[in-house]
């Protein structure tokens, strides 16, 4: 377990169930038949010129939009270090690039596509539009992406006191990424419904995309401030993930809510069903996943949801929050403080 | 709090395939740049460049792992089992982690099946595309050494190895971890190719890394990783530290998505707050292994950012990318364990192939091999795509 003690002070979110451009962010009732929840992009115009739009992959434009809006919330002009977590990068550059080199036998090609396809474009072109001089990372670990990038900032603070950190994730689906997720059962094929994911009983979950980008303090800033106080990742079967989760909560608890990461696959959903009813009996438990799908980066939604005070199915207030997510076997235990 | 102590080495470039092979090749001045054999492309005979004479199978054979793994994985594992092997015993209980880079991931797989996968996916084989995530590299070879405690993967292009080096040194020194393998590896792939090839920063003749008639890079690829270990895990191992990561910095130039700032901003932050996290002054540095890519502007931008910061007395400094080629997410790695060596040896490696005094700095680099030297701290360099701009110190100990 690390002891984190961080706030999260603002927050800028794109996703499948919305994004919190728009001033209703998961106010309506989510609705949907799919295999793949495709980000509600907002109207970009408001925050990037045209010109410059244009030449932005989707990744590009949710990160850069996603952080500028977290930057502004926290009343922070330019951040102090950039800290970014992407399993799959610029995938529809990188596609471009790949299908046209292919197609025209790697000759007569053009740079552009290229160059947006590297993993750390979205962290670039924050630092370059925000005019950041900062340390700047991003890490491309599979469904620890977001968790890394978290420990960073927080090796970073150590080093540096009183930094503003903007931390974020990304992560954009393409028409032949979701094709290979389901070639290798990862996500579904079949059309599912909110309730379908709800209900636990899924052999795949449905897809999904977005970016999420927060402030990060060793103070907090307002009184949305959200506070992570600590974290253990690890990588498990469901069989084994148990005991882990067992002793994180043994040692961070107690909790008056439990936000479970289940994405309604069956497998890991009797997984959360036993650490509502043993780990946290009696509490509270709400789910995010039927809102914005299963990606690599999700905790990063999550983290947004809470920062925004909601929880899904049920009301009330709570203080001190077990979120446990699971993407593909690797598994994130937080502790959050909320007041 | 521990120091970070680089205890072993592991590393498989053009120039060799373990420490020892690299090490004869930059002493005795071989290079590793020339024609493509392995990589298949329609540039074979036009862009030369620095390729492992290995085929995937015979990588694989040295490690026992399967062929059919991403080649950035084979040339992975190779540099992970020169440095953890003969440490692995020893270690055991003490928690270890692994840190590494990469920029290409299973691209050289994807590549092939990429087209017929958009046709139709089930007629590619799914072991042909099942670790294309760059992550998934790290993760395969994780496996295969049975580490576990910590395992990340870090992408900032050209700088991304040395960034790997940075988080696991930061996480020694704050007793997360007691021992850690970090660097990185990336393989040669027609994407990358024909990627700089259309940035035209890729040299049709060897390269000349801060020659003044420098025409760009060549790629190359390999893996190259440190072994660090705590005071706690060198007691337990009986270990001796070769030299310590004893400053590290990141920076971002925050000025063009693939070119340095003509004053290299970036570089000079990286640079100086490196040298401010070991407490040393520019002074103190014996040798400065350069980004030296041989492109117009990242040589003209590191120059002026070095002139900058040491002033008058700049210190022996040379890039080895002429040997080894860039080798991009690995280069952090490879250029790690150059500079390890040149402290454990006391050796300058010469800048190959220079020619001509480059106009716009007052220094010169090393062209010829000085031996028998009193190397105490060397600082390395890597800059890359997206303003990342990382420094690393080494200090003898």
């Amino acid at each position: 377990m690390l002891n984190i003690d961080l706030y999260i002070n603002s927050a800028g979110i794109i996703s499948g169930a919305g994004n919190n451009m728009s001033g209703n962010f998961l106010q309506d009732t989510t609705d949907y038949s799919a295999f793949a929840l495709a980000a509600v992009e907002p109207d970009y115009k408001a925050y990037i010129p045209v010109m410059q739009l244009r030449r932005m992959s989707k990744a590009v434009r949710m990160g850069v939009v996603a952080s500028k809006v977290a930057m502004q919330q926290a009343g922070m002009e330019t951040p102090d270090a950039i800290s970014v977590g992407t399993a799959y990068g610029c995938l529809q550059d990188t596609e471009s690039f790949l299908g046209k080199m292919i197609e025209q036998d790697e000759q007569m090609l053009t740079p552009t596509a290229f160059i947006q396809s590297t993993h750390n474009t979205v962290s670039g072109q924050i630092a370059l539009l925000a005019g950041c001089n900062g340390h700047n990372l991003t890490y491309v670990h599979r469904g620890h992406s977001f968790e890394h990038a978290l420990i960073n900032a927080k090796l970073h603070m150590q080093q540096h006191p009183g930094s503003n950190i903007l931390i974020g994730a990304i992560e954009e689906q393409t028409p032949n990424s979701v094709k290979a997720l389901q070639y290798a059962g990862a996500v579904a094929k079949e059309n599912y419904t909110p309730s379908d994911v709800l209900g636990g009983k899924l052999t795949n979950p449905v897809c999904g995309e977005g970016a999420a980008f927060f402030s990060l303090t060793e103070q907090p800033l307002n009184q949305q401030s959200l506070k992570i106080a600590a974290l253990d990742i690890f990588k498990a079967t469901a069989d084994k993930a148990f005991e882990k989760i067992e002793n994180f909560a043994a040692q961070a608890g107690p909790f008056d809510l439990f936000v479970s990461g289940s994405n309604g696959e069956k497998k890991d959903y009797a997984l959360y069903q036993s650490i509502a009813a043993e780990i946290v009996p009696g509490v509270p438990v709400t789910t995010f996943k039927q809102l914005c799908g299963e990606y690599p980066v999700a905790s990063s939604f999550v983290l947004g949801m809470l920062w925004h005070r909601i929880y899904p199915g049920i009301q009330g207030k709570y203080k001190n929050v077990l979120l446990v997510n699971n993407h593909c076997d690797y598994y994130s235990c937080w502790t959050l403080e909320l007041w | 709090m521990s120091k970070a102590y680089v205890v072993n080495t592991g590393i498989i470039t053009a120039i060799g395939n373990d420490t020892a092979a690299c090490l004869q090749s930059l002493l005795e001045g071989k290079t590793g740049v020339g024609k493509a054999e392995i990589l298949k492309t329609h540039w074979q005979d036009e862009l030369p460049v620095a390729e492992v004479k290995l085929t995937n199978e015979q990588l694989a054979q040295k490690t026992g792992v399967s062929a059919d793994w991403p080649r950035t994985a084979l040339l992975s594992a190779v540099a992970v089992h020169e440095a953890w092997m003969p440490y692995k015993e020893k270690a055991s209980g003490l928690r270890t982690g692994f840190f590494s880079a990469n920029t290409v991931g299973g691209m050289d797989l994807t590549e092939n099946v990429y087209k017929d996968f958009v046709d139709d996916a089930h007629s590619v084989q799914l072991k042909k595309i099942i670790n294309h995530e760059c992550g998934a590299i790290t993760e395969i070879v994780a496996e295969h050494f049975g580490i576990s405690d910590f395992v990340t993967t870090i992408s900032t292009a050209c700088s991304s190895s040395a960034n790997s080096i940075m988080m696991a040194a930061q996480m020694i020194e704050a007793g997360m971890l007691d021992v850690a393998i970090a660097g990185g590896a990336d393989s040669m792939s027609r994407f990358t190719l024909n990627g700089f090839n259309t940035l035209m920063i890729l040299d049709r003749q060897p390269c000349q890394p801060f020659d003044n008639n420098r025409r760009g890079l060549n790629l190359g690829e390999g893996a190259g990783y440190v072994l660090l270990m705590s005071e706690k895990a060198l007691q337990q191992c009986g270990a001796k530290g070769i030299c310590t990561v004893s400053g590290y910095a990141n920076a971002n130039d925050a000025y063009h998505q693939t070119a340095s700032s003509p004053d290299g901003i970036g570089n000079k932050l990286a640079m100086g707050n490196a040298l401010k996290k070991a407490g040393l002054q520019p002074s103190d540095i014996n040798y400065i292994n350069l980004h030296g890519t041989g492109t117009a502007n990242n040589d003209s931008s590191e120059g002026k950012a070095v002139q900058d910061i040491f002033a008058a007395s700049v210190p022996m400094a040379s890039s080895t990318k002429a040997y080894t080629g860039h080798t991009l997410g690995a280069a952090g790695g490879v250029e790690a364990v150059f500079s390890t060596l040149s402290i454990r040896d006391g050796i300058v490696y010469p800048n190959m192939r220079w020619q001509t005094q480059m106009e716009d700095i007052n220094w010169q680099v090393v062209t010829e091999l000085k031996t028998g030297q009193d190397i105490r701290h060397v600082l390395s360099n890597s800059f890359g795509f997206g303003g990342n701009c990382s420094s690393l110190i080494f200090s003898a100990c």
